[in-house]
């Protein structure tokens, strides 16, 4: 599994989210973390310079479904995290549909209520 | 295990873990779909009307049980989000979970805060931290600066304004108490609002 560039990384992460939309359950999981192997152990609390950032991402698949296991890693290097994550938002927002919208029509049927019920109570 | 209410909070303790062990510790958002949780019942007679008109009784309106039924039917699996900073050597697991949209892009963002910290661009204390700590310097010499200007006060007007300062002291008394009383009566009226 080697790493993928960012296009690649998204335009396959924004694959999972579709599949994952299809269909009624499932997970997608998104990890970060720095890479092991760029560290001597002494230095991380004070690195004398910036580390690059490693991002996963899965579909969620398990032991008994390895086959269909999606598994996606790419390296941000720091001078490009602000612009990666700014990608990063903008897929995460459109692939996770599945999410409470924001409700405004509950609010106003609720307030058009108290309306209502306001002149009958005086 | 602790899931946080508020995801300032759980941003700024995932900071802290992320000073503390930066090469260890990783975040894992987890993005699943769970079937809506009430599958639709098949109608029965007796019983469907029973609880309708149980429902109807409960909420003034006869309309909104029908729409919430009808939402119910057609609910489309319902999205969590789940944000998991973990460190697996000293086994600290800090959690934030929500099912809002409206919160992804923050959500995203403050990733991107704690990728920062990960990669060594930010190494400073988290803010609150530092925030907290400078406070407590100011306030502690403003505490002291008021002190001495109210006792410079006092020793000021200890000659002869006494009383007119302690009448402004039973008067705010006074004001306190009728507003404790405005307070009681707003929410005796947000309760009656509430019932109905």
């Amino acid at each position: 599994m080697g790493q993928l560039t960012h296009d690649e990384f998204f335009a396959k992460l924004a694959d999972i989210f579709t599949s994952r939309k299809t269909k009624a359950h499932g997970a997608v999981f998104l990890t970060q973390k720095r890479p092991q192997d760029a560290v001597d152990p002494l230095a991380d609390l004070h690195p004398p310079h910036p580390l690059p950032v490693l991002i996963r991402a899965t579909n969620g698949k398990g032991k008994e479904d390895r086959a269909a296991k999606i598994k996606l890693a790419t390296v941000v290097q720091p001078d490009e995290l602000d612009g990666f994550y700014a990608r990063y938002a903008e897929v995460c927002k459109a692939g996770m549909a599945a999410l409470k919208p924001r409700d405004r029509t509950k609010r106003k049927a609720k307030a058009k209520k108290r309306k209502g019920a306001a002149p009958a109570a005086a | 295990m602790p899931y946080y209410a508020k995801s300032e909070d759980w941003l700024h303790q995932s900071a802290l873990l992320l000073q503390a062990r930066p090469s260890t510790t990783r975040i894992t958002t987890r993005y699943h779909l769970k079937p809506a949780r009430r599958t639709p019942k098949p109608p029965k007679s007796a019983d469907t009307t029973t609880t309708a008109a149980a429902a109807a009784a409960t909420t003034t309106t006869t309309q909104q049980p029908q729409e919430k039924e009808q939402t119910q039917n057609s609910k489309p699996p319902r999205g969590h989000l789940v944000l998991k900073t973990f460190d697996p050597s000293s086994g600290v697991t800090l959690k934030y979970k929500t099912s809002k949209a409206a919160e992804v892009t923050r959500l995203v963002q403050m990733l991107g805060a704690l990728g920062k910290r990960m990669a060594g661009v930010v190494t400073a204390a988290p803010e609150k931290v530092g925030a907290a700590g400078d406070d407590v310097v100011m306030a502690d010499a403003a505490g002291a600066a008021a002190a001495e200007g109210g006792e410079g006060l006092a020793a000021g007007s200890g000659s002869g304004v006494q009383t007119p300062v302690a009448g402004a002291g039973a008067g705010a008394g006074q004001q306190g108490q009728q507003g404790q009383q405005q307070a009681g009566g707003g929410g005796k009226g947000k309760k009656k609002k509430g019932k109905r």
